[in-house]
């Protein structure tokens, strides 16, 4: 057996495995000579107990002449002689004895449970001992499976028979068990977040219908497409939200979009397409009126140049991004082609689109029905008050967010006096000093009102929207936006003195008068709205028969049974937001209908109405 | 078939028929998920196809009706379900589908 070529080393059985302190230079330099302190310290023990058992009994030892025949040496050593093993297997023998003999190993059989069995106590013993000689993190080793060499980690793995295995081996198995388990973890994981993402998109989940599957498949195979042929504009709108959503405009897709003869282009995303590219709309599509781009940074002067150079009437023009055409394009674009322009969406212009141009638009462009400035920061008081001059005016949208200069009241009361009485769209944004004159202005003037927004103001007060909503001449609304109306105050943020900002007050008032034809409704923010208002606005015996959706975020009174509430007096309702409203928990929402925004992380629960049995998500 | 109590005389299949006359038949229920056949099947509309059950199109061909008509059942059988995965459609077929989709109303 010696003399043969040496078996292949049983590597030791790895049980629970202790956490070990950081080894010295030393226990280093020896592990990458494959020299084990741990080792030549068991060796020692093992020699020490058996000099001290050979005391004790030394009859015994020499009658057994090693009765195992075992072939299961812990450890074959290289240039061993067969003397030298025989004395090592003793040494072994007499170590596992005492192991037997210890507290430790004791203990330990009645935990697992004691078996008067011989040999499985003899085995038990064996692996403890082995146990103990187990290769620490540094030291080489061989594989338990393929048998190759490799270096011992605190990540290395135990094999199916104990032994460690090398970091292939151990790879390959991970593969094999793990695979399974792991996949459908995630895969559950990812499938609930698409729900939840659907949710918040505002797709219900369930079958999509025939034509949102037709369009995301024409979406994915665009590649294929050589042309729309003759869909409907609708849908060929849809088409190009997806594929902006995707990323996916670019130069050669934008063709598809390009259709002559047609009357409109809708670029969602134009940030992949050059100048030349909307160069090219002109050129293909002349008898385009209603033009809308988004991140349209490339249309810059010289794509301006070019539509002035042509006979392209636009009726419309809508402008996201184009932070590249200076105020002299400007001018001379509303002069040449504003006779036609009907409505004139100018967004995210940075330095550019100023208050000359505004002052210009009256004389240039009396037709003007619709115009919306949004994230302007050149315009000030003095170009919002030129507004006032465009009496055709039904749509008005301002954003001005000039950096250190915020717009005051008067202007906005001016235009409002002026041109309020035609307006059918109101919305004013980032007016955090425009005070209640402004509410009495349109109290006193809009009687066409069906759009309103008052977004982010820190002066309003609750009076003034009561007085606002309280027997104004104005049919009800269908969209009402008045979020982020609420008072600051960082050392107080709890006190509400004046009551600024749209409270329980304003809120009643406001669904009093608009209730009947409200349809989409958001108060996101408005924080001291009282839980009494909601109960009693949102009461059994009130019904909201057309509103849609209700963004209540950050309403902190807000809670289960208003959350309940709102459910039963609006019909229609598709989506409600609670997001930060901490009373939310627990509401069981009718089916067909979705809560966005709950404190959890599982999402919401749907139960079964009208026409369909119960079911959860 | 329309005499007495106008649902129970009203058979629970209906028959769509394309352009090149293939004809499908369709449990109503499921054909109804479009509202454009939902109209025309209404009995109060005095149709000719509420009458005879019997919807034909002169603009969608027999592919691309089969493929609407499997649509149909499979909206039917995940009516009330979550995760339903979506069907599919081979590209092909998409323009001509859409059309359909979007002239039909589903």
């Amino acid at each position: 057996m010696s003399n043969g070529p040496p078996p292949p080393p049983n590597p030791p059985q790895r049980g629970a495995r202790a956490i070990r302190g950081p080894q010295s230079a030393l226990t280093d330099f020896l592990a990458s000579h494959n020299i084990s302190a741990n080792q030549i310290r068991q060796d020692a023990n093992a020699r020490r107990a058996a000099a001290l058992a050979s005391q004790q009994n030394g009859e015994d030892e020499s009658n057994a002449p090693s009765p195992v025949a075992d072939p299961e040496p812990a450890k074959p050593r290289r240039k061993e002689t067969k003397a030298q093993e025989a004395k090592r297997k003793k040494e072994e023998e007499k170590a596992i004895a005492k192991i037997k003999a210890s507290k430790q190993f004791q203990k330990r059989r009645r935990q697992y449970g004691s078996d008067d069995d011989v040999t499985d106590e003899d085995e038990a013993a064996r692996t403890l001992f082995q146990e103990s000689m187990a290769s620490l993190p540094g030291q080489m080793e061989n594989c338990e499976i393929c048998e190759k060499r490799f270096s011992v980690t605190a990540y290395s793995r135990a094999g199916p028979d104990g032994g460690l295995l090398c970091p292939k081996c151990s790879k390959e198995l991970d593969k094999e068990e793990g695979a399974a388990k792991k996949k459908r973890k995630t895969q559950q994981g990812r499938a609930r977040r698409q729900l939840q993402s659907n949710l918040l998109d505002g797709i219900y989940p369930g079958a999509k219908d025939l034509t949102t599957l037709c369009i995301e498949t024409l979406a994915k195979n665009v590649d294929m497409a050589d042309s729309f042929g003759d869909l409907p504009a609708p849908l060929i709108d849809k088409l190009s939200g997806i594929l902006c959503k995707r990323r996916l405009m670019d130069s050669t897709i934008l063709d598809l979009f390009l259709r002559p003869g047609a009357d409109s282009v809708t670029v969602y995303d134009g940030s992949k397409l050059s100048s030349d590219d909307y160069i090219r709309i002109f050129q293909i599509v002349p008898t385009i009126k209603h033009l809308r781009l988004r991140n349209a940074v490339q249309f810059k002067n010289k794509v301006m140049d070019h539509l002035l150079g042509t006979t392209v009437e636009l009726e419309s023009l809508s402008l996201l991004g184009a932070n590249l055409i200076d105020d002299e394009r400007w001018d001379q674009f509303l002069t040449e082609k504003g006779s036609h322009l009907r409505e004139l969406k100018v967004y995210w212009t940075d330095g550019h689109f100023g208050n000359e141009q505004l002052e210009l638009l009256p004389k240039t462009c009396p037709d003007l029905r619709r115009l919306k400035v949004v994230h302007n920061q050149k315009v000030t008081d003095e170009g919002i008050a030129h507004i006032a001059d465009l009496a055709n005016l039904k749509y008005l949208t301002l954003e001005i967010t000039t950096p250190r200069v915020n717009t005051t009241p008067k202007p906005y009361v001016q235009v409002i006096n002026s041109i309020g009485a035609g307006l059918r769209t109101l919305s004013l944004t980032d007016i955090p000093y425009v005070d209640d004159s402004v509410l009495g202005a349109i109290h006193d003037s809009c009687k066409d009102l069906s759009k309103l927004r008052l977004v982010d103001n820190e002066t309003f007060t609750d009076e003034g929207f009561a007085n606002l909503f309280t027997e104004w001449r104005n049919p009800p609304l269908t969209f009402l936006d008045l979020h982020k109306c609420r008072h600051i105050d960082a050392a107080e943020p709890r006190e509400n003195p004046d009551s600024i900002g749209l409270g329980s007050l304003g809120f009643q008032a406001l669904m009093a008068h608009s209730g009947e034809s409200l349809k989409h409704l958001n108060v996101h923010s408005c924080r001291h709205i009282s839980l009494e208002a909601f109960e009693s606005v949102f009461a059994a015996d009130k019904t909201y028969p057309e509103l849609l959706t209700i963004d209540l975020s950050f309403c902190q009174q807000v809670n289960d049974f208003v959350a309940g509430s709102i459910f039963r007096s609006c019909p229609k309702l598709k989506t409600l937001k609670v997001f930060g409203n901490f009373g939310v928990r627990d509401v069981r929402v009718p089916k067909g209908k979705i809560l966005i925004g709950v404190p959890n992380a599982l999402g919401m629960q749907i139960e079964g109405t009208e026409d369909g049995e119960g079911r959860t998500i | 078939m329309a005499s007495s109590s106008q649902n129970q005389g009203l058979s629970k299949y209906v028959t769509l028929i394309s352009l090149d006359g293939f004809e499908f038949v369709v449990l109503r229920e499921a054909a109804c998920i479009s509202k454009a056949i939902a109209k025309m099947l209404n009995t109060q509309s005095n149709f000719m196809e509420a009458k005879d059950g019997r919807c034909v199109f002169g603009e969608i061909n027999g592919i691309v009706l089969e493929k609407v008509a499997e649509y149909f059942y499979y909206n039917y059988k995940n009516r009330n379900k979550e995760d339903v995965p979506d069907m599919e459609i081979p590209p092909e077929l998409c323009l001509e589908l859409l059309m359909a989709a979007d002239y039909l109303d589903t």
